[in-house]
């Protein structure tokens, strides 16, 4: 299990993220005495930091850049500040994204799995069931037959992968499409998951996407 | 300064002069003074009226006259007192010391208010910031208990929209140059704005159709998100109930700029309020039928851009499209 770090000064904020970070499967923990937040950030070792800007006493960035000379862990940037300056300082003191308040969670849990991956080495080619995918190809192999997928059936295939088993929600899909710049609409996503299980289909592998009425998709 | 006038200002010395005058003559003809000597008499008086008359007039005329032409070529005209010569006569000087004075003064009551509009511009921005927090709780509870429900999140929006309007507005009215120019590529900003609005257009079965948005421009990428979300959320607010939502945003290239359009199929702006929507406070025929609107986003949107250097135009045709387009002017100056 990855291990969160949370830096946040407002409490509310703080517990509700840690529930929805909880909730995503990762172990949380929370700093609340703020001060010498950059070595309490060095012995807690986490696999990942999300870190305010606006805290008492010491400032964020002010964290961060001492921090980054003890860590090469990744750190989100997590503010209410809105102005370019800000994050493009956060960036240059070695912050790994950035994001403000108030947040989408969706989006932010996205954010999150991208730089731990970014963090983790780069596997392009995996597997569901005898299936390889490659998305760099952006292709389904099975035994002698490939099917080519678009974009948008990449974007959605890897997303139910990545949650096999689980059940992904319309939201999270269509967050993470439009996320990908694909603008869809309903009815373009209900097509591009029906073209999705055809092509599954042709390769043999049928119902593999189960509909869960009001709640989303699962990959069996 | 002309002659004609600055005699009749005089009035009395000529009056005085002429009865003077006309006396000297009565006089020396009771005494039986002769003509020649009269004549003497009354060119020597002439001349000892004349000549600091002129030399008054010739003096006042040089010293206001030049003022006058620094004054027409002042811009800012109250800095006439930085550009004004002590004059050399005894009532322009007086004058300059209470225009000084008055001057002084008017600095100091602007410079009150320029501060107190700048501590309110300060607090209205960590205002926001506060608000942002249990904002952003509360989004992060509607997602943890999902029994809080979907219409929480649209009031969210609106809440977050709103408190953004308030924080681009004392932006865009104040002096501070608090935005940063850099490359940005039009594609990464529309996402942002994109995403952020997803929820509501999906509601209202919108699409979007996006072309060429890979291209980099010079901006500040924050002002520019909001600008394109105020773009966005008047498309929303002001589609056509006859047809689905249709926001069609591209960029093309036209010589040494860059334009990006932003185009929608909603009810359009009558001709008649078109040179108008950029007006504070102005909400022409649409704001008066339909949605409920302040007459401020388009105006903060025009105070940014034009801060911001870009150009901004609007095209549209009333039931038909809105066009709203912004130009990019690709300007070496600004790269660092």
């Amino acid at each position: 299990m990855q291990k969160l770090v949370i830096v946040e000064d407002d409490q509310t904020l703080r517990e509700e993220l840690g529930i929805l970070l909880t909730n995503a499967g990762y172990e949380v923990y929370s700093i609340e005495e703020f001060a010498g937040v950059a070595k309490q950030l060095v012995k807690v070792n986490a696999d990942l930091v999300l870190l305010d800007i606006n805290l008492p006493g010491e400032n964020g960035e002010a964290i961060l850049q001492e921090f980054r000379k003890e860590s090469e862990t990744p750190v989100i940037m997590l503010t209410s500040r809105t102005g370019e300056m800000d994050e493009v300082l956060s960036m240059s003191y070695g912050a790994d994204d950035y994001i403000t308040k108030p947040y989408n969670p969706t989006i932010l849990l996205l954010r999150i799995s991208a730089v731990l991956k970014r963090g983790q080495k780069n596997i392009q080619v995996c597997k569901y069931k005898d299936v390889e995918v490659s998305t760099i190809k952006g292709t389904l192999t099975r035994g002698n037959s490939e099917q080519v997928l678009t974009k948008n059936e990449m974007l959605i295939f890897n997303l139910l992968l990545e949650h096999e088993g689980e059940i992904v929600s319309r939201d999270e899909l269509m967050t993470t499409l439009w996320d990908n710049d694909e603008f869809l609409n309903d009815n373009a996503l209900s097509v591009n998951i029906s073209r999705l299980r055809n092509k599954l289909a042709d390769l043999g592998v049928s119902e593999a996407i189960e509909t869960r009425k009001k709640q989303g998709y699962r990959l069996r | 300064m002309t002659f004609g006038k600055f005699v009749r200002d005089r009035w009395l010395g000529f009056i005085v002069y002429v009865t003077v005058l006309i006396m000297i003559f009565i006089f020396c003809r009771a005494y039986r003074v002769l003509n020649q000597a009269i004549i003497i008499i009354e060119l020597l008086y002439t001349a000892a009226f004349f000549v600091p008359f002129l030399w008054d007039y010739f003096r006042k005329k040089i010293f206001y006259d030049k003022l006058i032409a620094q004054i027409d070529g002042l811009d800012k005209k109250y800095l006439i007192c930085e550009m004004m010569q002590e004059p050399s006569f005894y009532e322009g000087q007086v004058l300059c010391g209470i225009l000084e004075e008055g001057n002084k003064s008017m600095a100091e009551h602007v410079a009150e208010y320029r501060k107190q509009s700048n501590d309110f511009r300060e607090y209205i921005e960590t205002w926001v910031h506060e608000v942002k927090i249990p904002v952003a709780s509360m989004r992060l509870m509607c997602h943890n208990y999902p029994e809080i429900g979907e219409k929480v999140i649209e009031q969210l929006k609106l809440v977050d929209d709103d408190v953004n309007n308030v924080l681009f507005y004392a932006r865009s009215e104040n002096a501070h140059k608090d935005y940063m120019i850099k490359e940005v590529t039009l594609q990464k900003m529309f996402g942002n704005v994109a995403i952020a609005n997803r929820v509501a257009l999906q509601l209202m079965d919108a699409s979007l159709k996006t072309e060429g948005l890979n291209q980099v421009v010079l901006t500040d990428n924050k002002w520019m998100e909001f600008i394109l979300g105020q773009l966005m959320s008047n498309s929303m607010k002001y589609r056509s109930l006859d047809r689905p939502l249709e926001i069609s945003v591209y960029a093309k290239k036209v010589e040494n700029a860059i334009e990006l359009h932003f185009m929608d199929n909603g009810i359009g702006i009558a001709a008649a309020d078109i040179s108008r929507v950029w007006d504070k406070t102005f909400t022409g025929e649409n704001g008066r039928n339909g949605a409920k609107s302040t007459g401020m986003g388009l105006y903060i949107v025009k105070n940014l851009c034009i801060q911001l250097g870009h150009g901004i135009r609007i095209i549209s045709e009333k039931g038909k499209y809105t066009d709203v387009v912004i130009t990019f002017v690709n300007n070496d100056f600004y790269k660092m």
